[in-house]
């Protein structure tokens, strides 16, 4: 066990690709048994990652760390370096969370080749672990790109019927950003040489300021294409329409994520003037994916598809924050990242729950479930309220904390672009709860075609434990979002401080970040529906 | 005349395969061959006896680190490589063709014989400096191959791929010749390295008739590797020839030229520095066209084996790109690439056999739902094609990581973009292949004619395929252990390079 000791990291990152060999292993006829396994062992991970990780205060060092060197090729040395910090470490309890109760949530909803299926799903949390912790550019990308292979399979053979198109279209997609990508990274190792990132962004700041901007658009686009951001977008709602459930819901909970993280990590740390250089455009591409993700979700038929256009949305909210260059708008970005993949998760559960009834997503087939299943109902409302961004759910702080943030953050841009934004709020409530009365009011559907009609039981039991969870943490990050954030905080400050940002931009630091809001009243709340006179994560 | 044991040492993993390319037409002239059944295994195991035999003659001297030489030919760490290279190469080629020329009902002994003697030719032509003896390395390698595009003379498309492959190799060859005998006649020496040597002192370096010499010297080089604009016969030979025989094509013939090209322009010219650049410039022109070409053809393609000689050219490419880094790492990530290049392509050609997929029943539409069926060849299948693809971390990744970073690193930042964009585009037609065999079910059609073969059943082709998967990992997980115990010493020891 002393090395289990010594490398707790490696071991949560390894061990389930590890498990997903071993399932692949198992024989066709005993598929459920591997199911089962990989079930079992997806808890496993996320009960050590809990005991293992929770409990750390914030401060700059990482809780966990992990560093040898790999090897040396042509000249360039890489770490093996794995490490857990404020800034990753609800990103990796998300992913082992998520990871096991999307298994539990699908239990039924494939047929065919469960056991592969599982065993892809561990390959998967094996690359978004590896990618969340790693850090050094090269094991980075290792992950980063590997990341793609299970996902390719699990659209391409387990998904709608435009799947192999939409499979096709999300690997090319991500594989572009990131082999430009790869090309300044090697520049840039070349000049550093090494991938450690305390090392590559010195360098980095030693190169003239057009380089450094040609880096930083290459490590910014790359990141983009998975956020996604505006008009990097397009793959998205074809992956997501087109993916078996527990791949949405690891496509919207975790792999988006990502980007934002590789933002938050790397390119903005790395390449802080430059990164200021293009606080405009980001912030403008931001409000653009805010307000065009929400119209277009708006006109959707589809609950799945309005659900992913819905995301593109919500996802812009993200890189405002990151673009304000303010405390409480980056921290209101690592938020809005988490509520993301709570919400959105919870959402495309939800969604795969009354497909696998129905067989159908279409809005207008649907009408009055409210009736045949009233639990479902219920559980539907509350995540719905939480997307929307109702004060005491998780939406409304984060897009609260991210708007103030924008709103206050010194630039020219700033009150024009977090007004725009907030009109992406109100446009949430629009398209969410008109969808909502379409499906679950109104008179019962009953057309013989109908969705409703095939509605014969609510919520199982199965279903209700999947779903309570992720209704709890949706109220908890609501009512009290400071344990969430508490371990970022120290990071974010040092971030900012080392871009630089101007005093301005930094004055929400003191008092703490979560009471900034009452500090400072926020016009950025004006669109919220009810407007609570308790702000964000006051309580 | 007497020989010194070194010059034993030299001359045996030649000698070995020679000798046995002599024996085995002399079983072959049974009338029986194609009845019985004991003669075909006498053949193929003579045949891989002699590689294996050649092969353990070459370990032992890279065990010893000897470089023993015999007269011109000096078998070198680098010849060692290539020796290596080769004789794997082959030794799947044979393991491959006993199920594949079941399948086509077509077993001769000949084929066997000529493949052990290109197997020779292709040592030797990695051996030496010496003009003649390049040249004649270069024939003896060439020859066997035109007749084996076109061995299989059931087909009719068999003649026509061979004949063309043998007319534009003639061409080819005869320009090889010529560039020699311009570099022999004003510097007076056979020997290229001494030729660069005279030529400088002369102050030769940048005379046009130096210069054209060189160029078609380059030609001939492309010729084999196939790159752009030399590349017109790949696709109609690789479609031609059996199988395995096109994956030997592929790899060993690619391989061969590019270590080749590596010894002349890379070490023997290197006096030559203004000619060296040139060179380089041209073959930069030439790579772009090649990774153009060759992968937007690649994305056309309905049938696998015409994919995957496009493919193979544009490989050819990113290799080149490796020799227009010029700097003696990249030659390493060369070598590196080549190796993993052997298992991916004999891997991937492989898979074609141990599918049981013959003739010209080689679409994408009949590989469809084969993916499933037999999941460990499904899965080495995912392996070459993510790695040809060069999706990390597998050991195709490494090896444009290597060329790659050097060309980055040499200030060719443009040919690094336009190369990743390149592999981006193939990974669409690699992505196809795994469409085909995962994502897609077999038509009602091919089920119904599958259900009245009898099943496939190839167990050496799938042994072979299992090894090159491992290969492909083993370059994704030990890539520092290959690169620097294998290639780089080759290299270092070889060409006095990177020390």
């Amino acid at each position: 066990m002393t090395w289990l000791n010594s490398h707790p990291l490696s071991f949560l990152v390894f061990a389930p690709a590890l498990l997903g060999f071993v399932i692949l292993a198992i024989p066709q006829t005993l598929a459920r048994l591997a199911r089962m396994v990989g079930f079992m062992g997806a808890v496993a991970i996320f009960v050590l990652s809990l005991s293992w990780l929770l409990g750390q205060s914030g401060s700059l060092a990482p809780i966990l760390a992990e560093r040898a060197p790999w090897f040396t090729l042509v000249g360039l040395p890489v770490d093996y370096s794995l490490s857990v910090d404020g800034l990753n470490l609800w990103l990796v309890l998300l992913t082992t969370f998520l990871v096991p109760l999307t298994m539990l949530g699908t239990w039924n909803s494939l047929k065919d080749r469960i056991g592969t299926f599982a065993a892809l799903f561990l390959l998967l949390e094996t690359g978004m672990l590896g990618a969340l912790m790693a850090q050094d550019l090269f094991f980075f990308y290792l992950f980063w790109e590997a990341m793609l292979i299970p996902m390719y399979f699990m659209i391409g053979v387990w998904g709608g019927d435009e799947r192999r198109y939409a499979a096709t279209k999300f690997f090319l997609y991500t594989l572009a950003g990131s082999l430009l990508w790869l090309v300044a990274l090697l520049y840039l190792a070349g000049k550093a040489g090494s991938f450690n990132p305390a090392v590559m962004g010195p360098a980095a700041s030693a190169l003239p300021f057009s380089v450094q901007c040609w880096l930083f658009l290459a490590f910014a686009v790359a990141f983009a294409i998975k956020v996604p951001l505006f008009p990097l977008h397009t793959w998205l709602p074809d992956a997501h329409v087109q993916a078996p459930t527990a791949g949405s819901v690891i496509l919207a909970g975790v792999l988006l994520k990502l980007g934002g993280y590789g933002f938050i990590r790397f390119a903005i740390p790395m390449f802080p003037a430059a990164a200021m250089h293009y606080a405009k455009p980001l912030a403008l591409l931001s409000v653009i994916a805010i307000v065009y993700g929400a119209l277009v979700a708006m006109v959707q038929r589809d609950i799945k598809k309005l659900v992913a256009y819905s995301s593109v949305s919500h996802m812009g909210f993200v890189m405002l924050g990151l673009a304000s260059f303010t405390v409480i708008g980056t921290q209101g970005a690592i938020l809005q990242m988490l509520n993301h993949g709570i919400s959105t998760g919870a959402l495309f559960l939800l969604v795969g729950m009354v497909y696998d009834r129905a067989h159908t997503r279409m809005i207008s087939d649907f009408g009055g479930v409210a009736v045949k299943m009233p639990v479902f109902t219920g559980f539907f409302l509350v995540v719905t309220l939480s997307s929307i961004g109702l004060p005491l759910t998780n939406g409304f702080v984060g897009e609260f904390w991210i708007l103030n943030g924008a709103f206050l953050s010194g630039f020219g841009w700033g009150r024009l672009y977090a007004s725009l934004a907030t009109s992406g709020v109100l446009l949430g409530a629009v398209y969410m709860l008109w969808m909502f009365k379409r499906v679950f009011w109104g008179p019962e559907n009953k057309d013989e075609g109908s969705g409703t009609h095939h509605l014969h039981s609510d919520l199982n039991a199965r279903e209700i434990a999947v779903l309570l969870p992720l209704v709890v943490l949706i109220l908890w990050m609501g009512i009290h979002p400071r344990t969430f954030v508490a371990v970022s905080e120290a990071p974010v400050v040092a971030l900012l401080k080392d871009a630089k940002a101007p005093a301005i931009r930094t004055f929400t630091l003191k008092p703490a970040v979560h009471e900034a809001p009452a500090a400072h009243p926020a016009p950025g709340g004006h669109a919220e529906p009810a407007e609570p006179a308790v702000k964000g994560g006051h309580r | 005349m007497s020989l010194t044991p070194s010059q034993w040492a030299a001359l045996l993993p030649l000698l070995v395969p020679a000798l046995a390319a002599c024996l085995i037409p002399l079983m072959s002239l049974d009338k029986d061959q194609a009845t019985a059944k004991w003669i075909r295994a006498v053949m193929y195991g003579t045949a891989l006896l002699a590689v294996g035999a050649s092969f353990w003659f070459i370990t032992e001297l890279w065990k010893t680190g000897a470089q023993p030489s015999f007269f011109q030919m000096r078998m070198d760490r680098l010849a060692q490589f290539t020796g290596i290279f080769v004789l794997v190469a082959a030794a799947m080629t044979i393991l491959q063709s006993w199920d594949h020329f079941h399948q086509e009902g077509w077993v001769k002994g000949e084929t066997l014989s000529l493949l052990l003697f290109a197997v020779v030719g292709m040592i030797l032509f990695a051996t030496t400096t010496n003009f003649i003896l390049l040249f004649l390395a270069l024939e003896l390698f060439s020859l066997p191959l035109y007749a084996l595009v076109g061995t299989v003379r059931a087909r009719p498309e068999s003649a026509e791929g061979g004949m063309k492959y043998f007319l534009t190799g003639a061409v080819a060859a005869s320009c090889f010749l010529m560039g020699g005998v311009l570099i022999y006649g004003l510097s007076g020496t056979l020997d290229l390295s001494a030729a660069a040597i005279t030529l400088k002192a002369q102050g030769l370096a940048l005379d046009p008739l130096v210069l054209v010499g060189a160029a078609l010297l380059l030609l001939g080089f492309l010729f084999k590797v196939s790159a752009v604009p030399f590349h017109q016969w790949t696709p109609d030979a690789y479609e031609a020839s059996p199988h395995p025989i096109a994956g030997f094509m592929s790899v060993a013939t690619k391989g061969v030229a590019f270590i080749a090209l590596l010894r002349i322009f890379g070490s023997s010219l290197v006096p030559l520095a203004e000619v060296g650049v040139r060179m380089q410039s041209v073959a930069a022109i030439l790579a772009v066209a090649t990774l153009v070409v060759g992968n937007l053809t690649a994305l056309v393609q309905t049938n696998v084996k015409r994919m995957l000689a496009y493919s193979s050219i544009s490989h050819a490419g990113y290799l080149l790109l490796g020799f227009v880094a010029g700097t003696p790492a990249a030659f390493n990530g060369v070598l590196f690439y080549l190796v993993i290049y052997l298992a991916m392509n004999m891997g991937a050609f492989g898979l074609l056999t141990a599918y049981g997929l013959v003739g010209d029943h080689t679409t994408f539409d009949d590989l469809r739902g084969l993916g499933w069926k037999r999941p460990a060849l499904g899965v080495s299948a995912a392996i070459f094609m993510l790695s040809l693809a060069g999706i990390p971390p597998l050991g195709g990744f490494y090896g444009k990581y290597m060329i790659f970073r050097e060309l980055v690193g040499a200030g060719h930042v443009s040919l690094a973009i336009l190369g990743v964009l390149a592999s981006l585009v193939s990974a669409y037609y690699y992505l196809r292949f795994l469409v085909a065999l995962f994502l897609q079910t077999p038509g009602a059609e091919a089920e119904r004619l599958a259900s009245d073969r009898p099943a496939v059943y190839a167990p050496l082709a799938g042994a072979t395929v299992l090894v090159c998967a491992a290969i492909v990992l083993a370059g994704g997980f030990l890539q520092a252990f290959l690169a620097d115990g294998f290639t780089r010493r080759a290299l270092t020891e070889g060409l006095g390079l990177l020390r």
